[in-house]
Formats: C-alpha cells, sequence, structure tokens
C-alpha cells in the first residue's frame, strides 16, 4: 500500500465515524425554553419559601447534587468533601472559580454567610430545619468551608443538594435583604431577568456558567439563550398550551391526560417514580381503629393492583412499605409486608371481636365498623380513596371520604379529630420517617398520633448514624415495626409524567423529577 | 349634586369597615393558620413560634385588627405573609389587569345582550326572539371554567387564534372577556328585552309611530332610552360579580389578576393580603354603584337631583 493510499483509507474511515456519531456537533445554539408551572412560587428567595421549585434550579446552585444516572451523591459547587469526627464534621472544598451572577465569587464566607442567615431566627426560613443540627461553619481558608453540627445529621446530603441550601451572593443579600426574592442572585446556569407575578418567570442564559456538575457534556453555559417559565394554574390549560408547542416541556402532566398524550406517541416521555408515595394513615388514638388487628386488617384488605390499575391509570407502583422504593434506606422484601388476602383480613377482623351485621357492615357491641377518611380534593387522591372504598366493603368495613382544603387538614389532624386520611408525601431521605412516627412529633406532622419507645429510638439513632450499611439496618428494623404496628397501610407511588416536544434535544429527567437542562438544545 | 356624592362617599366608610371587620373575623373562624402552611409544618414549634411573634399572629385578635386598621388608616396595608411583599405593591400588580378583564368583559356584556335583547323585543315570539333567548339561558346555564375551556379548544387550540393562557397581548384578552362575559350579557339580553317589550307597549310609543318616525329612531329615542334604566342597575350589580366571576376564569386562563391573588392568598391564610383584596374590591364595588346611580340621572331626566 503506498502512502498517499493509506492517508486516503485512514481520513475516508475518520470521515464516517464522524459522520455515524450523531449528535456530535450538532448542538444548536439559540431559542428560549419554554416551561410551566402551576402557580407562582411564594418567593424566588429560597430562604422564603416552603417547596423549591424548577426556577429555583435554574438560578441556583448546590453544593452537592445526585448522578442522573446513579442517583449518587456526587460534587456540584463543592469538588470534594471528606467527614471527620464521626460525622459530626464536614469539610467542603469548593470549586474554584465559580461567581455568582452578580460577580461576587463563591467562597467559604458566602457558605457561612448563607447557612447563617438560613438558620437566623429573623430570617423565618420554612426551609431552616433540613440542616439539621449545625453549630457553626468555619472559613479555614477561601475555599474551604467546615460545617459543624451539634450530632452527626446522616440525612444532611440529602438536605444539601435541594434548593433550600443553595448558596447565596452576601453582597446581593447585604443590598437586598428582604427583597432578594424578587431579585435572586445564584450561581445556575440561568439569570434572572423578570417576574410578572402570576404570568411569567423570565430568565437569561448565564454566560459565565461553567460550573455544570460532572455528568453533563455541555461544561458552559446552556445553549439556549434563555427559558420562560409560565404560570398556568389550570390543568387543561397547561395541557392545551403543550399541545399547542407553546411549552416545549410539560413537567408533572396530569395523571387523568397523561396516558393519552403517551399514547399519540407524538411525545417524549420521562417516567419517574416520586420519592414518595400515597398511604392510608390511620389514627390510632380513635377506639375503632386502635386496636392493631383491625389496622393489620385494613393493611390485608387493600388490593394495591387495583389501586394502581384503576384509580391512577398504571402511572404508579404499588408500595410495600412506608418508604417508597425510590427513597434511601427502603427496604426490599419486608417480612411483614402486606399483599392483597381479604380472608386473612377477615379473620383477623372476628378475632378483634368485630361480627357481620345485617346489613353485610360488621358491628361490635351494637356499633357498625365506619370510619371517615380525610383527604385533599384533588382528582388523584380522590379516585384512591373511592378504589379503596370498594375494596373494604368488601371485608364490611364502610369507609366515608371527605376532601379537606390543605391548610384546614393541616391544622385539624395534629389535634385528632379525624380517623384516618388519605394524603401523599415525598421526601428523598429515610428521615422523613421521623416527622410521621416520632412521638416528639405529635402536635404536628405526627398525623396518625402514633407513638412507641422501640420506633422514637430507632428513629433517633437513624439521624445520628452515619455508617451507611449500619444506618440502613436501623431503617429495616424500623419499616418492620411500622408495617407490624400497621399505623400506615403504604398505597402506590405514583411516577411523575415529563412530556417534551421532538424538538428539544438532550434533556434529562433525574430520578427526583428535576429537569437537568445543560446539554438540552432545540431545533425545530 | 354634588351633596350627594359627598353623602355617599362618606357612606363608604362604614361599609369598608364592617366588611374589614366581617372578613376579619371569618378568617379566623376557618380553622388554619398561615404559620403552618409556611412551614408545612416540617419546622419545629420553636421555629413556628418565632415565626408567628415575628409576624404577630401571636397577639390577641382585638389588637391585631386595631393595628390593621391604624396601619390602614396610614394608607399602609401591611406585607403579605406568604410572600414577605408590601400587600399593596401586590394589589397595584394585579389590580390594573383584573381591571382591564372587567371592564373588557363588561363591554361584551353590554354590547352583546343588548344587541340579543333588542333583537328578540322586535321580533318578539318570532324566530330570532327565541334563539335569543336559547343563547341566553345557555349563557347563564353553562359552567363558566367549561365554557372557556371549550373556547380554548376551538379558538386556541384548533384555530390558533388565539393563545390559551397568559396576558402578553391584547388577543390574549378576548377569550377571557367572553368568558366572563357570558353570563352577565344573558342577563342583560333578558331584562332588557322584557324592558323593551314593557317600554314598547306604551302610549308614546304609539304616538311616535303616529307622527311617522322610523322604526329605528323609535326604537333608538324612545324605546332603549327609556328601557335602559333597569338594565343599568342590573349592570352594576353584575360590575361586582364579574369581579367575583374572575377568580374562577383567571385560573383558567391563567389570567395574572386579584382573583388569583385572592384564591393563593385564601388557600395560605394569608390574612394581610386577604383583607387588602376585600377592601379594595369593596371600595370598587362602591364606587361602581356610586356611578351607577349617576348614570341614571344621565340617561332619565326625571330623576335629576335637586
Amino acid at each position: 500500500m503506498t502512502h498517499a493510499r493509506l492517508v486516503c483509507l485512514l481520513l475516508t474511515t475518520v470521515l464516517t465515524v464522524t459522520a455515524a456519531v450523531p449528535g456530535i456537533g450538532a448542538q444548536v445554539r439559540g431559542g428560549t425554553l419554554n416551561l410551566v408551572i402551576e402557580s407562582d412560587p411564594p418567593s424566588l428567595d429560597p430562604h422564603k419559601t416552603p417547596s423549591a421549585d424548577l426556577t429555583h434550579q435554574l438560578i441556583y446552585g448546590t453544593l452537592v447534587t445526585v448522578d442522573r444516572n446513579t442517583g449518587e451523591f456526587i460534587p456540584s459547587l463543592a469538588d470534594s468533601w471528606s467527614l471527620g469526627e464521626n460525622g459530626r464534621v464536614i469539610t467542603f472544598k469548593l470549586h474554584p472559580g465559580v461567581k455568582f451572577q452578580d460577580g461576587a465569587p463563591l467562597t467559604s464566607q458566602a457558605v457561612q454567610a448563607t447557612i447563617e442567615r438560613l438558620v437566623n431566627p429573623a430570617t423565618a426560613a420554612p426551609g431552616a430545619s433540613w440542616i439539621g443540627p449545625i453549630e457553626r461553619v468555619e472559613t479555614p481558608d477561601e475555599l474551604t468551608a467546615r460545617l459543624v453540627f451539634k450530632q452527626p445529621y446522616a440525612p444532611i446530603f440529602s438536605s444539601l443538594r435541594i434548593a433550600f441550601l443553595a448558596m447565596l451572593s452576601p453582597a446581593a443579600m447585604a443590598k437586598l435583604g428582604k427583597d432578594y426574592g424578587q431579585n435572586p442572585v445564584g450561581t445556575g446556569p440561568f439569570k434572572f431577568r423578570q417576574w410578572i407575578p402570576g404570568d411569567r418567570i423570565v430568565l437569561d442564559r448565564n454566560p459565565d456558567y461553567a460550573w455544570p456538575p460532572g455528568f453533563y457534556k455541555n461544561r458552559g453555559a446552556p445553549y439556549v439563550d434563555g427559558a420562560v417559565v409560565r404560570i398556568i394554574p389550570d390543568e387543561s390549560t397547561r395541557v392545551i398550551a403543550f399541545e399547542r408547542g407553546d411549552l416545549d416541556v410539560l413537567p408533572a402532566t396530569p395523571a387523568r391526560e397523561a396516558s393519552r398524550l403517551m399514547r399519540s406517541g407524538k411525545y417524549q416521555v420521562f417516567r419517574t417514580p416520586i420519592d414518595g408515595g400515597l398511604y392510608l394513615g390511620l389514627n390510632v388514638t380513635k377506639p375503632i381503629l386502635s386496636d392493631v388487628r383491625v389496622r393489620q386488617a385494613l393493611g390485608w384488605a387493600v388490593n394495591r393492583d387495583e389501586v394502581v390499575n384503576y384509580a391512577l391509570e398504571k402511572l404508579a407502583v404499588p408500595m410495600d412499605s412506608p418508604l417508597a422504593p425510590t427513597i434511601w434506606g427502603y427496604a426490599q422484601g419486608l417480612k411483614n409486608a402486606y399483599h392483597y388476602d381479604p380472608e386473612r383480613a377477615r379473620r383477623l377482623l372476628a378475632e378483634a371481636g368485630w361480627k357481620p351485621g345485617s346489613d353485610g357492615i360488621l358491628q361490635k357491641d351494637g356499633r357498625p365498623f365506619t370510619f371517615t377518611v380525610w383527604t385533599y380534593p384533588l382528582e388523584t387522591n380522590v379516585r384512591v380513596a373511592i378504589v379503596l372504598q370498594t375494596q373494604l366493603k368488601k371485608v364490611g368495613i364502610r369507609m366515608n371520604i371527605e376532601q379537606i382544603e390543605t391548610a384546614t387538614l393541616l391544622a385539624r389532624t395534629p389535634k385528632g379529630e379525624h380517623d384516618a386520611i388519605l394524603i401523599r408525601y415525598g421526601w428523598p431521605d429515610a428521615d422523613i420517617l421521623y416527622y410521621f412516627f416520632h412521638s416528639s412529633r405529635m402536635a404536628s406532622t405526627n398525623r396518625v398520633h402514633f407513638s412507641n419507645p422501640e420506633v422514637d429510638r430507632l428513629l433517633d439513632e437513624g439521624r445520628v448514624t452515619v455508617d451507611p450499611e449500619k444506618r440502613r439496618q436501623t431503617y429495616r428494623q424500623l419499616q418492620e415495626i411500622l408495617l407490624q404496628q400497621a399505623p400506615w397501610i403504604p398505597l402506590a407511588s405514583p411516577y411523575t409524567i415529563t412530556l417534551a416536544h421532538p424538538w428539544v434535544h438532550d434533556l434529562y429527567v433525574d430520578k427526583y423529577g428535576n429537569l437537568l437542562t445543560n446539554d438540552l438544545y432545540i431545533r425545530k | 349634586m354634588q351633596r350627594y356624592i359627598a353623602q355617599r362617599l362618606l357612606q363608604l366608610a362604614p361599609v369598608l369597615l364592617s366588611v374589614s371587620i366581617l372578613v376579619f373575623l371569618m378568617i379566623h373562624l376557618v380553622p388554619g393558620d398561615p404559620v403552618q402552611v409556611m412551614l408545612q409544618d416540617y419546622g419545629s414549634s420553636e421555629q413556628a413560634a418565632t415565626l408567628r411573634h415575628a409576624l404577630g399572629l401571636d397577639r390577641p385578635l382585638v389588637v391585631q385588627y386595631g393595628s390593621f386598621v391604624w396601619r390602614v388608616l396610614h394608607a399602609d396595608l401591611g406585607r403579605s405573609i406568604r410572600t414577605g411583599r408590601p400587600v399593596a405593591s401586590e394589589i397595584g400588580l394585579r389590580l390594573p389587569y383584573t381591571l382591564r378583564l372587567t371592564a373588557a368583559s363588561m363591554a361584551v356584556a353590554i354590547a352583546l345582550g343588548l344587541a340579543l335583547g333588542t333583537v328578540a323585543a322586535m321580533r318578539h315570539r318570532g324566530l330570532l326572539d327565541y334563539a335569543a333567548m336559547v343563547a341566553a339561558l345557555a349563557g347563564i346555564s353553562l359552567p363558566s371554567f367549561w365554557f372557556g375551556l371549550v373556547l380554548i379548544l376551538i379558538f386556541s387550540y384548533h384555530l390558533r387564534w388565539f393563545p390559551p393562557a397568559g396576558a402578553d397581548s391584547a388577543a390574549s384578552l378576548i377569550l377571557p372577556a367572553i368568558t366572563l362575559g357570558a353570563s352577565a350579557a344573558s342577563i342583560i339580553a333578558r331584562l332588557s328585552r322584557s324592558s323593551l317589550l314593557e317600554v314598547l307597549r306604551h302610549e308614546f310609543i304609539r304616538t311616535a309611530r303616529a307622527k311617522g318616525l322610523g322604526e329605528l329612531r323609535i326604537l333608538y329615542r324612545h324605546g332603549l332610552r327609556n328601557a335602559l334604566i333597569p338594565v343599568l342597575s342590573i349592570v352594576g350589580l353584575q360590575f361586582a360579580g364579574l369581579l367575583g366571576g374572575a377568580v374562577i376564569i383567571e385560573s383558567v386562563f391563567g389570567w395574572p389578576g386579584l382573583g388569583r391573588l385572592a384564591v393563593d392568598a385564601i388557600f395560605n391564610r394569608d390574612i394581610p393580603t386577604i383583607q387588602g383584596i376585600v377592601l379594595v374590591a369593596a371600595a370598587i364595588f362602591v364606587a361602581v354603584n356610586l356611578c351607577v346611580d349617576l348614570l341614571y340621572a344621565l340617561v332619565d331626566p326625571r330623576i335629576r337631583f335637586q
């Protein structure tokens, strides 16, 4: 083979290979990403909002994030971290060169100022408790920030990745004070431009952005020029706006429209199980539900497959533990897990002294087995409640459904006025069980009014155990006890359905349903 | 006349005061606590107590109400619990949208209602009369959120004439204005029809006809002018109804008005914002009714004030 022919062959090979790899160099710069949320965030200041949404994720950055493939915690604004004093101290090495959108550099002082503002009672930050028992933040040098806790706090990394704990610019904090939320400054891929309350939030590409988490191919600023987050409260209107092409992406597609849109085959579909689920919570202080055999009977009487197939249109997975499979600490193959066994339910109810009455409803001491479940007036919840109603009827239990608005439910359940609740929760760490079952939370989130010394002990232990394997064991034991005691009947963990038009390329949705936009480009 | 206006304006004060007391008591009678909603009660009880104290929610109701009135007298509506922004500026941002929407739907209601009513009266017991009254019946009985979605489906999704949501162009005003104006148009149509039929039976109409005036001229100069009095008073009331109806329509069309602010405020038990909106709405309501009363005099010289 002559020299020239060899060169020729090599050249052809290179050209062929390049042509065969789609996408490389094909990204298009420009365009606007049109997104939607259902209501105005109370504030764009993460310390002033009870729920961090899509917009916060685009504007802000956190020290830690999760890998989009494995779900593990990986560096974001911090390059690395190390644990000391049995997990009581976490030392973060910050990524050098990170700048806030107002030009200020991200330093350890900024980390300190952010966290001090978060926990300052004067800030009254709804998310303040997620940082745990923090004592102080030390700043040994510009790029080293050390978080010192009063005692180890194992769920800290789950907290650090959410926008509540995003880094804020100290200069902007000083300058804007209470008005930070109207002119938010973060380190994220998009800069704030304008907020028309009730209508839209307009963001520009942050041209300086060069610190995306490691899983992104695009190491620089986003390909799109900006993003518009529209605010449309009505589900049907949101869907029509998406189908019309006014929106590029439809996050959290309403359940009743999701099947139809997915079947149409016109859109990219991202299906992510939420890190939580729907459960039937039983107020254990109510005489009718205080017998553990009765609560277990309810566990056996519920057919979760029916709940998933009929009430949730198959867009969910059945839950066999209070923890959804996506939550860190979920244990598989629990021996106390329930499955559908109406015979066993009937047996347990008979053991507890309930006898069939004339109308098919169980009776005891002349009283029928009737209880009322409270739920939010959300279509999905109500549909699930109706399916449960039918299932419980089959074992002789009459369940009434009452729809109660959020603030009322939040206010009345701590007083124990209810028999049962059917609601949904979400959180990425097993520590969430602390809020629902610790006896110290009786006046607020422990809505089932459950108190058990062994459960309290394990919940406390789970918070301070830093060794992941030991911690997993603690939560496995907890899940077994909670299933056996049955203050909750776990039902199903719904999927979040995100849809995108075909002209949106390289969008990723992480396992929490968050949109990952840095590789995204639009080519119509 | 001026004395009359002054009197009416003076009456505004007790109206606003009693409305504000009523709303204040009502929102406190409903279970639910803004701090709990804010924290989604994951916060500790100390945190909730600090926040409650910072917001002044731990003081006796009388004190809370008193300080609200004191602030209002100093032209300060307080700060929203939910967003931390001054209530006055929150309302200031939303009010123009609601007024624009209400005005547009009022225009739709009057134009459509009068046209239908007049046609129906002119063609009494004819096909057009029945058609117009069936349309009016539909306008009253169809739920507005459903009607709004149907309009979006036809004119936004299929025909692509108007955007389905938002408030960024004149085109985005049309569908919500029609939806909101439809029921008011129906009422105005029915009322103007019967009022016009009544007037057309009068002697002076017969006299006018006998003088050889054209039908259109009779209708305009003698018929409508007299038939408008009862219609006008209902228009005033309808305006208030539109302000209320805007709550649902604004949600369907993603319209950033006062109605949506009110809904958010109520769900979050954002007391200062609710109070502010109610005060503003009540003031508008009273002002509109005053305008209607003054208009009477313009339309009908018999009701001139001494």
